[in-house]
């Protein structure tokens, strides 16, 4: 009964997809961005531009639209800072645009447009992953795959402690509001307030994982041999239909760069 | 019954400390008894009990004199994970007990039967008891992250529980907890006790300790000065000057024997409490 409970359906077919597919396509996808990012147009890698639409799309038809553009807003803000930091402060001989004191140059825009959107590609296929892919489901693909059982427990709760430092990193803000520490307000009193906490956080942490490991020894973690898993990854059956269509994608931008570079 | 842990004139001292934490300890543990450790705060009682579990010297590592057997053999010789099934182990923290790697309470108490390869069948079946053995059986599908510290506190217990192993070693269970978690987990130790396990209870709430416990060990700077009976030693006044608390009730009982109120003996328990002074109460012959 409990096995099925811990089952996860997924309605949609490209989100039910098995970790290990996912995770093909984000490396293909990743190594195709680099690919176009090396053709240039004028010194422009333009390729990479509507190469970055497939990311939403993949998203909207994951069924995850809203959720990406959430958790993708803070890469865009990243990139976008990048690429206006490039673009102005790069400077060669000709200048792309002016306007007023500001000027774009030739070379930065360059850059700025090759960092920026290898980010966006590369951040954004692994957004997309992460979305669609809950963390017991990439641990599990781990220890399937055949990393060592210590080394998936390690990447899985490095994934789960992100979100419990951040509570307790609000727990602690919240004691020192309590003894009328400033938290509020500009950026420089967020400082002052933030850094002393990264002390008692940082401490916390490392006491709590002396305890966590005789935690784990005391349920057999040390244990050599095999083990169970209550929860079983399925696989969607989609599998081999996606993987091909990712391998293909591929093998067309590289046959292509490859055309690019002998004519 | 035989002793099923025994400490052997025991010292051990942790890395770089330049006093040993237990010094000279002798100690003979049945099987079935459930012994509580007293003493004061950096007396050794956690020590003892990672000396017990084998904690100390393996993951400690530091020194150890003499020797520490469970079941008749030394933790030294057990293989890693196997005094898991032997000996569970409950921390004072809540919060850090959880593996930090499952979804729910369900999972998290599963966990410990994973590592060994118990069959997801009976990992079910042994889940569902030690959940509801606890009475967390509602918070099955709760993330242990969401539970409080009581409830969290249930949810180890009910992770060591679910091995079933024949010693428990419970480290101030009740210290980050309020009164009525406090209560839930006693009950839950009871429960262990009704079941005939052999338990190690580290606890600063000598009353609760009165209440259950068969024996009490007292330790002070790593010395065991006290072994024995819950009655001899938690009525004697002297421990006050190692700085053991004693029952308020025994404390009660030892003035009122100073004021010239001939009690039988000096209650531990408040039932006692009510028994033995409500009798002097009532014979009234020490009333002028």
């Amino acid at each position: 009964m409990w096995r099925e409970k811990l089952r996860i359906r997924k309605s949609n077919q490209i989100q039910a997809l098995h970790p290990s597919t996912k995770f093909l396509i984000v490396c293909l996808f990743s190594a195709c961005s680099l690919i176009l990012g090396s053709i240039k147009m004028n010194g422009y890698a333009l390729l990479i531009i509507p190469w970055f639409l497939i990311v939403p799309l993949l998203c909207a038809a994951s069924g995850i639209f809203m959720k990406f553009c959430k958790a993708f807003a803070k890469v865009l803000l990243v990139a976008t800072m990048i690429f206006l930091t490039q673009s102005f402060l790069v400077r060669s001989d000709v200048v792309a645009w002016s306007g007023g004191v500001l000027k774009i140059y030739e070379k930065g825009l360059q850059t700025g447009i090759f960092i920026s959107f290898t980010i966006l590609n590369i951040a954004g296929i692994f957004t997309w992953m992460f979305q669609t892919t809950r963390n017991k489901e990439i641990s599990r693909a781990l220890e399937d795959s055949g990393m060592h059982h210590k080394a998936a427990y390690v990447f899985m709760s490095t994934l789960q402690m992100i979100q419990v430092m951040g509570q307790n990193s609000k727990t602690i803000m919240n004691a020192q509001r309590a003894r009328g520490v400033e938290t509020e307000g500009g950026i420089f009193v967020r400082a002052k307030a933030f850094f002393p906490s990264l002390v008692p956080l940082i401490l916390g942490s490392i006491i709590g994982a002396e305890e966590r490991a005789l935690t784990l020894e005391s349920k057999g973690f040390d244990v050599n041999g095999k083990k169970t898993h209550m929860f079983e990854l399925e696989p969607s059956g989609y599998e081999k239909l996606a993987a091909s269509i990712a391998v293909a994608a591929t093998a067309a931008v590289l046959i292509g760069r490859i055309l690019v570079w002998v004519l | 019954m035989g002793a099923i842990i025994e400490l052997n004139n025991v010292t051990y001292s942790y890395p770089l400390a330049n006093e040993c934490a237990i010094k000279n300890v002798s100690l003979k543990l049945e099987e079935g008894r459930f012994y509580g450790v007293i003493g004061q705060n950096g007396s050794g009682k956690t020590t003892l009990c990672s000396l017990i579990r084998g904690f100390a010297p393996s993951f400690f590592r530091g020194s150890l004199t003499g020797e520490v057997l469970v079941c008749g053999k030394p933790t030294l010789d057990y293989k890693p994970g196997e005094l898991s099934l032997k000996i569970g182990y409950v921390f004072q923290n809540p919060f850090s007990q959880i593996s930090g790697v499952k979804d729910t309470v369900f999972e998290e108490v599963a966990f410990g039967l994973e590592n060994f390869g118990v069959p997801v069948d009976e990992i079910e079946e042994r889940v569902i008891r030690a959940v509801e053995l606890t009475g967390i059986s509602a918070l099955a599908e709760k993330n242990p992250y969401e539970l409080s510290g009581g409830q969290q506190q249930r949810m180890a217990l009910a992770s060591i529980i679910v091995l079933e192993p024949d010693i428990m070693v419970i480290d101030e269970p009740t210290s980050q907890l309020d009164p009525e978690g406090t209560e839930s987990v006693f009950e839950i130790i009871k429960g262990m006790k009704d079941r005939k396990k052999t338990i190690i209870l580290v606890e600063h709430k000598v009353d609760l300790i009165a209440e259950h416990a068969d024996e009490v060990i007292v330790l002070d700077k790593g010395e065991v000065i006290r072994f024995g009976s819950k009655d001899a030693i938690l009525s004697d006044e002297t421990l006050l000057e190692c700085g053991v608390q004693l029952p308020n009730i025994a404390l009660l009982g030892n003035k009122l024997t100073r004021s010239g109120v001939p009690l039988e003996r000096i209650p531990i328990t408040e039932q006692q409490g009510v028994e033995i002074i409500g009798k002097a109460l009532r014979t009234r012959s020490w009333c002028k």
